[in-house]
């Protein structure tokens, strides 16, 4: 596979603030990619500088071998493109706009916009002052799928559309990486990226922390097993066991919650020389992991918090 | 404190607009009182102005103009008015520029009824036009002490106030007006068409006296009513009350119709059975629209003008003829006062801005105006681009394999398209009317007038296209606005100053000259388009290289 989003040393400053600094990662053409991080942490400025409209204080964009800045209008043949804030004249119908920017591209086929439209059930004829934030998204998304771009880069995509919308947008990229094009998307939420994306960059005040496979960032995983027990919680036997990180007794006094690595034998094996009412254990979501990736850093970790709400 | 509720954190946001109008329109009258003396007016030669007055009093009413306080309002006339473009701004977007940006939804969220944040801000837009009220009376105070007038401070004052109610009945109309408008821009339109139209009818009943009638539908004939300038005038007090009521009344029904209607939604006074029903759009037949003006950038950008330029023709269509007509009925008083007195004679150009009394002499005093007026339209282009950008809108179209330059200069050709269609419907309509009146004029001069203006307008829009490279729509805006106001002050102050020729070069106004009288200034005029050139390639290298939307 050949790389077609290739960032290398990428910086970009807002004056005295912060904006990203020294990211780096690759996007294999034909795959998936999540761009994770809370509000403010550079998801935006990075993608915004993918598409020339941030000029980069240092380091290299390119897209299909092409420089960002350089080569912008040629790269925007190949891409397609969803702002994380939609800004469009209020005044146009969702109709016009769609064919506003296909006349800007050259054209597209209206069979295929049509069906967009109807699979993302919208309605073409209401002016985009009058759609609701949900609405106003499957214009962005309609827009940016319409010509069938080789790239897809999109900024937070499922943001106000409702559940069965977001289903849909799911099914969308899934035939989009089917059709070998690449997806670069960003987002807060971890259930969306975890059901859409192969492989994940984590972003954090301004840095990419972290760039590796879903599966692989789940291998960093811990187990959650809650025990509850007939009589009193034994706390203590739990504690020396090996891959036990953390005890917690809850409050009813009959109640153990573990956080465990590695195998399970032992614990089970222990709980089964106390009467055991129930016993629990799931696997964490990149959500839980992405808030234990900040753990110890208390503005991090309210980050996270926030991002997993 | 300032941000402690919606009046004052309103206020806070006027408070450069209140010293710019204030102080410029201030100094405005300041600078013409003092130039009084040096005109030689006195009560002696009042009979020989008095006939010459009265053929122009179409255009202001001379009372006393040999005195500071009668000459400064004869001279400032109209022109003053200028002022009732802030309140008509802010009036179309005191509710409606808030719904638009979706900052209503939130106000309205906290524990304050609607009426109460529209009267707050309601009651800022009065507080900082009063203000500007008072700094223009405390000027023209001080003018007059510099000149020795007769008028008193308290007279300075009213006179301040006078302004004061005429601005707020333009804001109370743009605030009813908006409650059925869309979008603010389209209620600070029709406000400001209504202006012109208020100014024109003012103007009528002092060429027609039996169509008074006519005139009392303007509340610009309300307003001059009174000179408080002029102390065996003075001020109208039912006149002013006249005015108050009207503002009271608009912003009233309108604040009332803002307490029940949809937010982001419009106003229909009419009852349901009355309305047209609702066609039923079909989805499926939405595509494709085959709209012309979807087909480019140029083409977009020309049908969003399309509808203020149409307006703004208009008016320059209105204005250019209504000002043949004008000429044509008094020109031949006018020249034979002028044969019969030196004193008049030199009068007449110095209003006029002429070497000789002949017809265009008087219709080229009135075209003077078009270059500012085709250099607001300018202006209001310029910040469209500003804030088309400010708010995002450039950001998907730079998203689809368009060039910055090209989305630029498809802009900026649009706005071409209109400055060019305006100055030719403009030289059409004046021939119209000449042709039409049986008013001899130069054809080749009619056009060097109205199509000069064309580099005059692109030369403001390139500035505010180059302005917007580094600051917000705002700042633009006003930068604009203040160059504009400048270079007018120069121009109309300047000669009767006597300031030195460098400093009038100073005023773009400058080099349009007098195509009217004398045809076409070669090279002033490309040395205006190479200015306008400059700038444009400077916004050009800017644009392609800063970054979007920041």
């Amino acid at each position: 596979m050949t790389a077609i989003i290739e960032v290398e040393n990428l910086t970009k400053r807002y004056g005295s603030k912060r904006g990203i600094t020294d990211v780096s990662f690759q996007v294999e053409e034909g795959e998936v990619f999540g761009f994770l991080g809370p509000n403010g942490a550079g998801k935006t400025t990075t993608i915004r500088t993918l598409m020339a409209l941030l000029k980069a204080d240092g380091g290299t964009a390119r897209i299909a071998g092409m420089d960002c800045w350089d080569k912008s209008v040629e790269i925007k043949r190949l891409v397609g493109y969803l702002p994380g804030e939609l800004s469009l004249d209020p005044g146009l119908t969702g109709g016009q706009i769609l064919e506003y920017f296909g006349h800007l591209r050259g054209g597209v086929d209206q069979a295929y916009l049509k069906g967009l439209i109807e699979r993302l059930e919208l309605d073409p004829t209401r002016k985009f002052r009058q759609y609701s934030s949900g609405n106003k998204r499957k214009i962005g998304l309609i827009q940016a799928f319409m010509h069938r771009p080789r790239l897809l880069i999109l900024d937070e995509p499922t943001n106000g559309l409702d559940p069965l919308n977001q289903q849909e947008f799911t099914r969308m990229v899934a035939e989009a990486r089917g059709e070998g094009r690449t997806v670069f998307l960003s987002s807060h939420i971890m259930s969306e990226v975890e059901q859409t994306c192969e492989r994940v960059g984590i972003i954090r005040e301004g840095r990419l922390a972290r760039v590796g496979g879903v599966t692989e960032l789940k291998d960093i995983k811990r187990h959650e097993i809650t025990l509850t027990f007939a009589g009193g919680a034994p706390a203590d036997a739990f504690k020396t066991l090996p891959g036990v990180e953390k005890v917690e007794a809850l409050a009813d006094g009959h109640t153990l919650r573990l956080t465990v690595s590695g195998g399970q034998d032992a614990i089970v094996k222990t709980a089964a020389q106390y009467p055991v009412v129930s016993l629990t254990s799931h696997e964490p979501s990149l959500e839980e992991i992405f808030l234990r990736y900040y753990e110890g850093d208390g503005l991090a970790v309210k980050e996270a918090q926030h991002v997993a709400q | 404190m300032w941000l402690s509720n919606v009046y004052l954190k309103t206020l806070r946001d006027y408070r450069i607009a209140i010293l710019g109008w204030g102080v410029g329109m201030g100094l405005l009258v300041y600078a013409t009182l003092s130039i009084f003396p040096s005109l030689g007016l006195t009560a002696k030669n009042e009979a020989q102005i008095s006939q010459l007055i009265r053929e122009f009093s179409w255009l202001a009413e001379g009372i006393k103009i040999y005195t500071p306080g009668g000459y400064v309002t004869y001279k400032v006339g109209f022109t003053i008015l200028l002022i009732a473009i802030w309140p008509l701004l802010v009036g179309a977007r005191m509710l409606r520029g808030e719904e638009e940006r979706g900052s209503m939804d939130a106000l309205l969220s906290l524990p304050a009824s609607r009426s109460r944040v529209a009267l707050e801000k309601l009651a800022a837009m009065w507080t900082a036009l009063l203000g500007m009220g008072l700094l223009i009376g405390l000027l023209t105070y001080g003018g007059g002490v510099s000149v020795n007038a007769d008028f008193s401070l308290g007279d300075a004052l009213l006179y301040g106030l006078n302004l004061t109610l005429i601005c707020g009945v333009f804001g109370s109309i743009a605030l009813f007006i908006s409650q059925f408008t869309e979008d603010r821009g389209a209620a600070a339109g029709v406000t400001g068409g209504l202006l012109a139209l208020f100014i024109t009818l003012d103007m009528v009943h002092r060429v027609f006296p039996e169509a008074e009638w006519l005139s009392r539908l303007s509340p610009v004939y309300y307003y001059n009513l009174s000179k408080p300038l002029i102390t065996s005038y003075g001020a109208n007090p039912g006149a002013m009350l006249v005015m108050l009521a009207l503002s009271v009344l608009l912003s009233g029904v309108a604040v009332w119709i803002f307490t029940w209607r949809d937010i982001g939604g419009l106003a229909t006074l009419l009852p349901a059975w009355l309305r047209l029903p609702e066609r039923a759009a079909r989805p499926e037949a939405a595509l494709p629209v085959n709209d012309w003006s979807l087909r480019s950038i140029y083409a977009r950008s020309l049908s969003v003008i399309l509808l203020p330029t149409f307006w703004w023709a208009l008016g320059f269509v209105l204005f250019s003829a209504w000002m043949v007509v004008i000429v044509r009925q008094i020109e031949s008083s006018l020249a034979s006062f002028a044969a019969n007195s030196p004193f008049i004679k030199g009068f007449v150009t110095s209003l006029g801005g002429g070497d000789a009394v002949t017809n265009a002499t008087f219709l080229s005093a009135m075209f003077a105006f078009l270059p500012l007026l085709l250099m607001a339209y300018a202006v209001t282009q310029a910040s469209r681009w500003s804030s088309d950008e400010e708010n995002g809108r450039h950001e998907l179209v730079l998203a689809t394999p368009q060039s910055r330059l090209t989305l630029l200069l498809a802009r900026f050709a649009a706005l071409t398209t209109g400055t060019v269609a305006i100055s030719v419907l403009t030289l059409a309509a004046t021939e119209i009317a000449a042709a039409v009146s049986g008013f001899a004029l130069d054809g080749g001069h009619v056009a060097a007038a109205t199509l000069s203006l064309i580099p005059m307008g692109l030369l403001v829009a390139a500035l505010g296209y180059l302005f917007s490279g580094w600051v917000g729509t705002v700042i633009d805006t006003g930068l604009l606005s203040f160059l504009l106001v400048i270079w007018f002050f120069i121009s109309y102050i300047g000669p009767d100053l006597k300031w030195p020729e460098w400093a009038q070069r100073l005023s773009a106004f400058y080099y349009y000259g007098t195509p009217l009288l004398h045809g076409l200034p070669v090279g002033d005029t490309l040395l205006v388009i190479a200015v306008g050139a400059v700038a444009l390639a400077l916004a050009m290298m800017r644009f392609v290289r800063k970054d979007i939307a920041v």
